[in-house]
C-alpha cells in the first residue's frame, strides 16, 4: 500500500545502507541505539524484545533488559538530511501506530526532555561552543536562537536545513562527538567523555538516569556518519582525544556486564519476582524484576508501569509510549500474578489439565526468594491505595 | 502492536532481491491461481556450488514466513525426502541460524539464509543430525554418500 506513496516520485533522496533498519529493511525511524552499538527503530526494538527475559540485539545477539529511550540526535540528523523520506516513514508509523492504539514518544526539538533543545540554550549563552567558528560548514551556531523559535510553530522545522557540529555534539565536552556511544537514555557522548564510577552504574550527566547495561559500543554508523559529514572537524577531534589519552594514559574500561545482568540470567521467568510482559517506563526495564508499580491514572491502553528503583528516585515523567503521565498521578504496588494467570497471558487459551501440568513442572523447577511478597505487601500499604491481590492483571498491555 | 510488520519487511526483502541477488539463485513469493500474491511463502531455488558433488543441482527450497517475522525465523523446507545430514525426514532444514534460540537474528536477510543453506549443502554438521539415512552414510560409507549426493544433483536439474 505505502507503494502508492513511493511512486510519487517525491523520494529522491538516497538512503545509505547504514540507515537502513535490520529489522523492518527501511530508513530508521525514531531510532534506538543499543549499548552494543547496534541501531534499529523504536518499534523494531521494541518488537524483538523478549517479554519473559533476557533481550538481544537483532543485529548481533548482543543480550540486554532495558528497553532504550530514542537518539534524539540520531531522529534529528535523519529528519535533516532525509526529511522526505522521514516524514513518509513518519505518516506511515503514526498510520500503524493508530491502528494498534498504541504511540511513540513524541520528539519536538522544543520539548524540555530534548537534548537537542539544551544544548543550543547552553549555546546561546556562550558557555561551551566548538572553537573553529570559521569552518566552511559552520552555519548552525548563528541562527539556532532563531530555529529553536521556529520549531513550535512549523512541524517541518528541520527538514532542509543543513545539518551542523550542533546537531550533533557530545553531552559532556560539547564538542563534535568523536567515537560516539548512546546511553540507554538516548543521550550521545565521545566514548573518550565517559568515565565510569567504579562499581557503580554509568549516570548520564544530563538526565541523570543510568546506563544499566556496562559500558556502551560506540556507535558506529553515527560515527561514520558524522565522520563524513564533518571530516575536517572530525579530523580534529580524533587528534584532540588522541592527545588527551595519551597524556593521561587513561584507558577506557572495556565493556562488562553489571552485578544486575548477571543476576538476572539466574532468573527463571516464572520467578516471583518476574513480571512478565510488563516494562518500567521510565528506565526502561523489560521485563520488570522485583516490585512493580502501576499507574492508578493513565488511562492509555499501555498503562504505566515503574520499578522500584524508579518509583523510589524522581524519574517519574513521561511514559515510553506517550502516555500522558503526571506526577500527580497515583500508583499502586502490583505483586506478580498467579502463574496460571501469567500462564495464560502467555500461551492463551488452555484447558485447565494441561495447566496443571506446566505448572507442576514449572513449580518442582523451584521459584527464588519466596521472602519478597510479604516485605512488598507491607511497602504497599505506606503508598498507595493497593488492591495488590494482583489476579486481575488481564487488561495486559501488549496483549495481541 | 504485535500487528505485525512481516509483510513490509517481506515486501522490502522482494525489493532488495530484485535489485540485486547471488547468480543461480531464485526466490519469489507465491503466486496463487487467481494471481495474488502470497508474500508469506516464497519458492527459492538454490544452485548446488560448483565443483562440489552439488553442482548441477537446482534444489528447490521453499521458506515459510509466520507473523512473527523477523522476530522469529522461516522454516526452510526442501522436498520431503531430501537427501542431507543436517536435513528433517520433512524436508526441514536444521541450520543455527534458522533456531530462534541459537543463531537467528532478525538482521538476517533471505539471501543470508539461501547462502548460508547453499553453504550447508556442502558441509554438513556431523554434530546435528536430522535423519538416519544422509548422516550415516556421511560417517560411515563416504563413497557410497558421495554417489547419493551426485544422484540427487542429476535428479534436480536446472528449471527453464
Amino acid at each position: 500500500m505505502d507503494d502508492n506513496q513511493i511512486s510519487l516520485g517525491v523520494e529522491q533522496e538516497e538512503i545509505p545502507d547504514s540507515f537502513i533498519c535490520c529489522v523492518c529493511l527501511d530508513l530508521l525511524y525514531k531510532p534506538i541505539v543499543l549499548s552494543c552499538g547496534h541501531v534499529s527503530c523504536f518499534w523494531c526494538v521494541h518488537r524483538s524484545m523478549s517479554s519473559l527475559g533476557q533481550s538481544q540485539c537483532p543485529l548481533c545477539r548482543h543480550e540486554y533488559n532495558h528497553f532504550p529511550t530514542i537518539c534524539q540526535m540520531l531522529h534529528f540528523l535523519l529528519l535533516k538530511k532525509y526529511p522526505v523520506a522521514y516524514k513518509r516513514r513518519e505518516l506511515q508509523i503514526l498510520e500503524e501506530e493508530k491502528r494498534s492504539g498504541c504511540f511513540s514518544p513524541l520528539l519536538d526539538a522544543h520539548g524540555c526532555s530534548s537534548q537537542a533543545s539544551q544544548d543550543l540554550h547552553i549555546q546561546n549563552n556562550g558557555t561551551a561552543g566548538p572553537k573553529q567558528t570559521h569552518g566552511g560548514d559552520y552555519d548552525g551556531i548563528g541562527n539556532v536562537a532563531d530555529e529553536e523559535k521556529n520549531f513550535p510553530l512549523n512541524m517541518d522545522s528541520g527538514s532542509g536545513d543543513r545539518i551542523s557540529v550542533a546537531d550533533a555534539i557530545c553531552a559532556a565536552c560539547k564538542q563534535l562527538s568523536f567515537h560516539p556511544v548512546v546511553l540507554n537514555c538516548g543521550h550521545v557522548y565521545c566514548e573518550s567523555c565517559i568515565v565510569k564510577p567504579d562499581e557503580q552504574m554509568l549516570r548520564c550527566v544530563v538526565c541523570q538516569s543510568s546506563h544499566p547495561s556496562g559500558f556502551p559500543k560506540i556507535c558506529l554508523v553515527l560515527g561514520h556518519f558524522l565522520e563524513e559529514q564533518f571530516p575536517k572537524e572530525y579530523a580534529l577531534r580524533r587528534a584532540a582525544v588522541q592527545l588527551k589519552q595519551a597524556d593521561s594514559k587513561h584507558e577506557n574500561p572495556n565493556a562488562c556486564a553489571t552485578k544486575a545482568d548477571t543476576q538476572r540470567k539466574k532468573l527463571s521467568p516464572w520467578s516471583d519476582q518476574v513480571h512478565i510482559r510488563f516494562g518500567c517506563d521510565s528506565c526502561g526495564m523489560f521485563p520488570i524484576i522485583g516490585d512493580r508499580y502501576n499507574c492508578l491514572d493513565c488511562f492509555e491502553k499501555k498503562g504505566f508501569d515503574l520499578c522500584s528503583h524508579c518509583y523510589n528516585t524522581n524519574s517519574k515523567l513521561p511514559g515510553r509510549f506517550n502516555q500522558q503521565h503526571t506526577p500527580e498521578h497515583r500508583f499502586k504496588l502490583v505483586r506478580k500474578d498467579s502463574i496460571r494467570n501469567q500462564l495464560k497471558l502467555v500461551i492463551g487459551d488452555i484447558d485447565d489439565i494441561s495447566l496443571a501440568l506446566i505448572i507442576a513442572s514449572i513449580s518442582s523447577e523451584g521459584t527464588i526468594s519466596p521472602d519478597a511478597p510479604e516485605d512488598a505487601e507491607n511497602r504497599s500499604a505506606a503508598h498507595a491505595p493497593s488492591t495488590s491481590s494482583g489476579d486481575e492483571q488481564d487488561e495486559s498491555l501488549t496483549s495481541d | 502492536m504485535s500487528g505485525g510488520i512481516a509483510r513490509g519487511r517481506l515486501a522490502e526483502e522482494r525489493k532488495a532481491w530484485r535489485k540485486n541477488h547471488p547468480h543461480g539463485f531464485v526466490a519469489k513469493p507465491e503466486t496463487g491461481p487467481d494471481g495474488a500474491i502470497d508474500l508469506m511463502i516464497w519458492q527459492c531455488i538454490i544452485p548446488g556450488k560448483s565443483s562440489t558433488d552439488w553442482e548441477g543441482g537446482y534444489f528447490p527450497l521453499t521458506l515459510h514466513f509466520s507473523e512473527d517475522y523477523p522476530s522469529k525465523p522461516p522454516k526452510c523446507k526442501f522436498p520431503q525426502g531430501f537427501f542431507h545430514p543436517n536435513v528433517y525426514p520433512s524436508g526441514t532444514v536444521c541450520l543455527s541460524i534458522l533456531n530462534e534460540d541459537s543463531g537467528w537474528r532478525p538482521a538476517i536477510t533471505v539471501k543470508q539464509i539461501l547462502v548460508g543453506i547453499q553453504d550447508l549443502l556442502d558441509q554438513p554438521n556431523p554434530a546435528d543430525p536430522a535423519q538416519t539415512d544422509g548422516y550415516q552414510l556421511f560417517i560411515q560409507e563416504p563413497a557410497e554418500y558421495k554417489r547419493r549426493v551426485r544422484q540427487q544433483a542429476k535428479q534436480y536439474p536446472p528449471v527453464l
